[in-house]
């Protein structure tokens, strides 16, 4: 993997370092990174995207005692083995939680009902 | 003893000042500041323009001195430093004028000297890659020119505390974003401790482990990075809910409609005030800058 694959945006209200972990369990749980992939140092990251290696530690320590990654000695950070990373639907479910809760909030807003809204999501999902 | 020694040296912070006061002319500037760095941490100082960043820097460094207040240095009084001391520093002012009389080059030979561990093919190299004429006298560069060489002269220092005042001015996006990488790389690699001021807080966001926020003369807030975006959100609360509105807040703005918005921070259990709880009212995560306009205003 290189570390032009995640994304940084230093302005958004979520920390930088939640963004890299949520970036790593999505691409995992997606199957763009395999059990056994190396991941990139911590200083190839801090360097390529200028922030704070230490906010890349913290990234990478974290996706690690989540079971995502594991330190493999002389390879750095790889992708978990198998058993962990082909993950149960209720765990990728668990990730849409907030995209589902901020459609839940604008909805309300608009003032619609439920129904044509499940509608559409459910054509939307047909495609 | 050495070890003892080293230990000291390790734990004293780069950067310490207590109850300082300052004011030009009768107008305050500092009215009482308490600030500390630790070794190793990379500080964003942000405020508004003539909020007194560039005089907090250079009371903290001892090249001006307070009315009243305690500046300390690697744990020694900032107004008195060695020139052993001075060796462990790097300070880039926003207006670099010393040494005009100078080639950008000839500059650089000259106080590579009083460097110890002084990196004379970083400054080459930066020189190039910043498209400074190394044959132009300074006084003849552009005053962004001017602070790029005054930023390789800092970096090639290899320093253990790197002040910079406003490195960002100078510099276009692509220059910016090369200054953050040395700056994030040093900080995490060699635990370079960094304080620069800035009002272009994305730059911030990439690299600071912390931020204080320079407020009318005082700190209002002084915290990692990380935790203020977790911690502050923005409540808006209808007109007709605006009683509800929790006493504690950082800031408060009632809009013409009657409608309320405060900054608000979490409880101990991570929870936000009760009032956000309400139907119609409305919590709003806020990135750095929304945060600085919201308090600052």
């Amino acid at each position: 993997m290189d570390a032009s694959l995640l994304t940084v945006q230093p302005a958004a209200p979520e920390p930088i370092y939640r963004q890299i972990v949520e970036q790593l369990r999505r691409l995992i749980a997606g199957g763009q990174l395999a059990a056994g992939d190396s991941l990139p140092s911590v200083r190839d990251v801090a360097g390529f995207h200028a922030i704070n290696p230490m906010t890349v530690s913290r990234a990478y320590g974290i996706a690690e005692s989540e079971g995502l990654l594991e330190r493999q000695r002389g390879k750095g950070m790889v992708v978990a083995g198998t058993h962990k990373t082909t993950q149960a639907a209720s765990h990728r479910l668990a990730l849409l939680e907030p995209q589902l809760q901020a459609l839940v909030r604008q909805t309300r807003e608009l003032e619609l009902p439920a129904e044509p809204v499940l509608r559409r999501l459910t054509k939307l999902l047909g495609e | 003893m050495n070890a003892v020694l080293r230990e000291m040296e390790a734990t004293t912070a780069p950067l310490s000042v207590s109850g300082l006061v300052h004011c030009y002319e009768g107008s305050n500037v500092l009215t009482g500041v308490d600030l500390t760095l630790e070794p190793g941490s990379v500080l964003g100082l942000i405020g508004r323009n003539g909020a007194g960043k560039s005089t907090l820097l250079r009371i903290m460094l001892g090249l001006l001195q307070p009315l009243a207040g305690e500046a300390l240095v690697f744990g020694k009084p900032a107004l008195k430093l060695d020139d052993a001391a001075k060796a462990r520093i790097a300070y880039v002012p926003q207006q670099p004028e010393a040494l005009a009389w100078l080639t950008a080059q000839q500059m650089l030979d000259f106080v590579g000297r009083f460097y110890p561990r002084w990196d004379a093919a970083f400054a080459r190299r930066m020189l190039e890659r910043w498209q400074i004429a190394p044959n132009k006298l300074l006084a003849k560069l552009s005053p962004g020119e001017r602070q790029r060489v005054d930023l390789i002269r800092a970096l090639a220092s290899q320093p253990e505390l790197l002040v910079l005042d406003e490195p960002a001015a100078a510099l276009d996006p692509v220059a910016r974003r090369e200054l953050l990488r040395e700056v994030a790389l040093r900080a995490g690699e060699s635990g370079t401790t960094v304080l620069f001021s800035t009002h272009i807080v994305s730059d911030l966001e990439r690299v600071a482990s912390e931020i204080a926020f320079l407020h009318q003369g005082k700190l209002l807030m002084r915290c990692s990075v990380d935790e203020t975006k977790e911690h502050y959100a923005r409540l808006w609360l209808p007109a007709r809910m605006s009683a509800a509105a929790p006493a504690p807040a950082l800031s408060r703005r009632r809009h013409d409609d009657g409608s309320l918005s405060l900054v608000v921070e979490r409880d101990a259990h991570g929870q936000w005030p009760e009032a956000a709880k309400l139907p119609g009212a409305r919590v709003d995560a806020l990135g750095l800058e929304d945060l600085f306009v919201e308090i600052a205003e």
